[in-house]
């Protein structure tokens, strides 16, 4: 029994001091403090864990949920949006905050001197959203023009203290207590949130090598990881089971692209090709996808369907399946349009021989796996790939400015699941146009079609109208394949049984979007 | 004995990749997609990589690229540096020069057209040039003392002709030193070559080289599942001590 | 009948003048010995006869005649036919005037051929400086060689082509007193039978007095007192001379 009471306090000690501290790796300092300034991802990890916000939405249910709001209402032309506050709430700082805060942080992010990539979200073609303080508790955002989804933007904005410090309080569930550059960053529990997290505090440590954060993991000294390679999560599927989460399909996606646009690199019967909807459609048919999420991924990763990912659960088409592998279709509708096979190699019409050069970003080898199945694949039907690596700023300038390559092997990523968000590589006008930047006028009906439809996403105010659209949209870029959809990769993460009440999502902040669940036993 | 053993080695290697085509029992870019990550043995010596190439036909071909291109670049490199070490500027100037983005530019302006193979010469031939500076900066150092020398005062008191003290003296002591930085400079290259694969300058799929085979080693953890993908670093090393021993 | 050596030089490292107006006279068969202190010139004179003082940086002005033929003026190919053939040299320090990484043979062959043809025989030559002829000592490298041997075997190279005058910096410092009067009596008979003019370079005054006909003392970059070598000893006329003979042991007789 003695021994018992002599053991007892120091276990609990022990439980206590480790339990209620959740610790993970950033990849690296975030660049800033300031919530209406972050760019990078380690800033954004801090500001999410740190931010008051108005509303959140649930990352599972895509509902929208109260936070400092306990309610709000939208007018019913769509243009405004009453929140009102709970009652005394305050800083980490101590100091209350009302309505005119709101007001103050929504005009800090809109004034243009500021050029807060917070504030731009908020902007629109009609003009800037104006503030009014109705009283302490209550204040009206009202647009010039109706907005759609209105609501979702105050998930982002973070409520700022009147005092400017390079560290400033916050209004969240945590505020940021102690900052070791390249070491670690600690964050406590604001006591004056009106909610109390099940964790005490948070510790970040800054861990760049993704080796060491693994083997950290694994010996348990970092309770989750958010983002694994293939090869890490196999590992960790090996040595803690337990602790592996494949999330499911992520938002990316893996693509290439031909070159549509007049350049002097690409020959005019090559630039034939690549305009040509059917030759598109036989090389797309005769990449193995299958082969690539297997081999290259591991198999932890799918044949994509369209430029959506199935992960966005709302605006992926469901009605779209992926391109069966089927060497065989290709070559045949390649020998409907001309193309002959003689002694192995493809030749068109005119005998010149079918032979592109591929390039990708150097470095990434997952990637130039990737270009080898293809090659390997584009070699069964007799064309002949010629896989370039660059270096990503020279890539960056002939795809976006001299257009001096012919296919291009690169991944899009996708932080938010919004239509609009690759308005920019859709649009004909657009600056990212992959296949043909900032082109002056849509070559096709099928790439004015997109146009208009990528028009009527950003402006229609009835989401079932958008759905509609945005639909159409995909079944486009489908049937025309300017860019050529390969796979989307698996969100793959390790979690320790430790941590409990996570609900993980493959879109950031993933693990850590439901902070005030998390609890550690 | 140890000498003949190396020269052996050597030649064997040597063999090995001239005869690639006999050696390896698959072409170097044949992919069996039902055995990806095959473990050694049974049909694949060294088992498979992820595409299911078979390693060991892979390290045969990169053999064949890294052992007669490396060489040729460090000999080019050594022979610049004997050319050009009297001017001095010229070496430090080159020693200054940012050569990765050289490199870097080299790529950009390249054809997208340049096979896998031509770029690899390309590559292995601007390594070769660009790598003159740091045997040159030894060179002059020792140039620079041998004409303090007195031994060379000597030979011209005894009225040997210039050219003839430049071969029968000087030149043991250059060729010593040229020994020495092309031993150093294989390896680098061989290296170098693993490094300019990563951003884009090294060996493209599907040919294999030294350097990409072992790029494979940046994870630790694929050691353990296959540890032939250690073969082409010990391999390399193997070479590296053959040459060390034959040329002692 | 012409002067062996006959010349009138100063020479100068940079904008230090060492040797000032030094002049001097060798008559055929003649060995002149040259005596200074440490610092004085000796080795930059032995240089700059042989027009070898721009190698280690230093410039000479004045004229050198060599059996009546003037020096100064001729090209470095012309030069080149004049060292190891007209003028020998043996230099002062053996340890680093052998390069270490030839053979003994090279370094025989290749003194050779500077000056003749087809193939020498050096058995004689290096019996006569005491060092042996085999296959063993001729694939020696020179690194190997003791500082006595090296001393002699620069010695070899110097009388090889039977020089007209043998300018020898200090050839018996490293060698012990037997081999060293060896050595000494080796440039006597040379001296006797091929009528080899020398400019003996040393500090050691007896040694030198034993063979030499006259003596030459530099001083601060001047010949201060020539004479034979009695009377340099019995009646020194310089001060400088005076210290000199005075700080040698004396017999006891
Ligand atoms: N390469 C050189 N550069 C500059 N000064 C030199 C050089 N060589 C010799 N001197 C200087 O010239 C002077 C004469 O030197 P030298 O070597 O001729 O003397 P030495 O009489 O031969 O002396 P020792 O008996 O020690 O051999 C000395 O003051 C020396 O410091
Ligand atoms: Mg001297």
């Amino acid at each position: 029994m003695r021994f018992f009471a002599l053991i007892c306090p120091c276990l609990w000690f022990c439980s206590v001091a480790s339990a209620a501290e959740l610790r993970f790796g950033l990849s690296g300092d975030p660049k800033t403090f300031d919530p209406l300034h972050v760019l990078d991802d380690n800033s954004e990890v801090v500001r999410y864990l740190t931010a008051g916000v108005l509303v959140r939405v649930n990352r599972v249910t895509d509902k929208v949920e109260p936070e400092l709001a306990e309610s709000y209402k939208l007018s019913p032309d769509g243009r405004a949006i009453t929140f009102k506050l709970r009652p005394n709430l305050k800083f980490s700082d101590g100091t209350p905050l009302n309505a005119s805060d709101v007001a103050r942080t929504l005009n800090t992010a809109l004034d243009p001197k500021q050029a807060s990539p917070k504030g731009d979200t908020f902007r629109t073609d009609q003009g800037v959203p104006v503030a009014k303080v109705n009283s302490p508790l209550e204040i009206t955002i009202r647009y010039p023009a109706p907005k759609p989804d209105l609501e979702r933007l105050f998930d982002a904005l973070s409520i700022i203290p009147v005092k400017a410090e390079k560290i400033p309080s916050s209004a969240g569930p945590f505020f940021v207590s102690e900052y070791r550059p390249g070491e670690s960053i600690r964050l406590t529990r604001n006591p004056y949130y009106f909610q109390k997290p099940a964790l005490d505090s948070i510790r970040l440590d800054i861990q760049p090598n993704k080796d060491i954060e693994l083997t950290r993991f694994l010996r348990g000294e970092l309770h989750f990881i958010n983002k694994l390679d293939p090869e890490s999560f196999d590992r960790v599927a090996k040595e803690k089971p337990a602790a592996a989460r494949n999330l499911g399909a992520s938002l990316d996606s893996d693509l290439l692209w031909f070159n549509q646009a007049p350049s002097s690199s690409v020959p005019e019967w090559k630039h034939k090709w690549f305009t040509s909807t059917a030759f598109r459609h036989a090389i797309s048919e005769s990449i193995h996808r299958d082969d690539i999420a297997r081999l290259v991924f591991r198999g932890h990763a799918h044949p994509a369907a369209g430029p959506v990912s199935p992960a966005n659960k709302f605006w992926f088409n469901a009605q779209l399946k992926p391109l069966p592998y089927d060497a065989a279709a290709a070559s045949k509708a390649l020998a409907s349009e001309g193309f002959k096979l003689t002694g192995g190699v493809l030749k068109d019409r005119d005998g010149h021989p079918v032979e592109f050069s591929l390039i990708t970003n150097a470095g990434n080898r997952p990637r130039e796996a990737m270009a080898a199945v293809i090659q390997d694949d584009l070699k069964k039907i007799g064309i002949r790939v010629n896989i370039v690596t660059l270096e990503m700023g020279s890539l960056i300038e002939r795809i976006a400015r001299t257009a001096q390559y012919e296919a291009c092997l690169l991944s899009f990523t996708s932080v938010e699941i919004n239509p609009t968000e690759q308005m920019n590589v859709w649009l004909s006008s657009g600056a990212q146009h992959a296949w043909w930047p900032l082109q002056k006028t849509p070559g096709t009906q099928w790439e004015a079609r997109i146009d208009k439809l990528q028009m009527s996403m950003a402006s229609e105010p009835s989401q079932a109208l958008r759905k509609k659209a945005f639909d159409e949209f995909q079944q486009l870029v489908v049937e025309q394949e300017p860019i050529i959809y390969l796979v989307n990769q698996d969100h793959l993460s390790a979690i320790s049984p430790a941590l409990k009440g996570t609900q993980p999502v493959a879109a950031p902040p993933q693990i850590l979007w439901n902070v005030g669940q998390l609890r550690l036993e | 004995m140890r000498r003949k053993l190396a020269s052996a080695i050597l030649i064997l290697v040597a063999l090995c990749a001239l005869f690639a085509p006999a050696i390896a029992p698959f072409d170097y870019d044949r992919q069996f997609r039902e055995s990806p990550h095959a473990a050694a043995g049974g049909q694949f010596l060294m088992g498979t990589d992820n595409l299911g190439r078979d390693r060991f036909s892979r390290l045969v071909y990169a053999t064949r690229i890294s052992i007669v291109l490396a060489p040729a670049a460090a000999a080019v490199s050594v022979l610049l540096a004997l050319m050009l070490s009297r001017f001095s500027s010229l070496t430090t100037l080159c020693l200054s020069l940012p050569w990765i983005f050289l490199f870097i530019i080299m790529r950009a302006l390249l054809p997208l057209d340049t096979g896998p193979f031509a770029s690899i010469l390309l590559t292995f031939a601007l390594m070769g040039v660009a790598g003159w500076a740091w045997p040159a900066r030894i060179f002059n150092a020792s140039i620079r003392q041998i004409r303090q020398s007195g031994w060379l005062l000597q030979a011209r008191a005894s009225g040997m002709p210039s050219r003839r003290i430049a071969l029968i003296h000087v030149w043991p002591h250059l060729r010593a030193i040229a020994v020495a930085q092309f031993r150093v400079l294989v390896p680098a290259y061989i290296l170098s070559e693993a490094s300019l694969g990563l951003i884009g300058l090294g060996v493209a799929e599907p040919l294999p080289s030294w350097g990409n085979l072992l790029a494979e080693l940046q994870r630790p953890q694929a050691v353990s599942a296959n540890p032939w993908i250690l073969a082409p670093l010990g391999l390399l090393m193997l070479v590296m001590i053959c040459l060390e021993e034959v040329s002692a | 009948m012409n002067n062996a050596l006959e010349f009138r030089i100063s020479a100068s490292y940079g904008k230090t003048e060492v040797l000032h107006s030094v002049a001097g006279t060798i008559a055929p068969g003649e060995i002149v010995a040259l005596a200074g202190l440490s610092g004085s010139g000796k080795s930059t004179l032995a240089l700059a006869l042989l027009r070898l003082l721009h190698y280690r940086g230093g410039s000479v002005t004045g004229s050198i005649t060599v059996e009546g033929r003037e020096l100064t003026g001729l090209s470095e190919s012309a030069m080149r036919s004049v060292r190891g053939k007209l003028i020998g040299y043996v230099p002062q320090s053996p340890g680093t005037a052998l390069n270490e990484r030839l053979k003994v043979r090279t370094l025989l062959e290749e003194t050779w051929s500077a000056h003749a043809e087809g193939a020498g025989s050096f058995g004689a030559l290096l019996e006569s400086v005491q060092l042996p002829g085999d296959q063993v000592f001729l694939n020696k490298r020179a690194g190997e060689l003791s500082t006595g041997q090296g001393q002699r075997l620069l010695i070899a190279f110097g009388i090889m082509h039977k020089p007209a005058v043998l300018l020898a910096d200090e050839p018996t410092s490293a060698l012990d007193v037997i081999t060293q009067a060896a050595v000494l009596k080796l440039f006597a008979e040379l001296n006797q039978k091929n009528g080899t003019a020398m400019l003996f370079i040393s500090h050691d005054l007896l040694s030198v007095a034993s063979i030499s006909h006259r003596v030459d003392i530099l001083h601060e970059g001047k010949i201060v007192e020539s004479g034979p070598p009695g009377k340099i000893f019995s009646a020194p006329e310089h001060p400088f001379t005076r210290s000199l003979v005075d700080a040698m042991p004396r017999r006891m007789d």
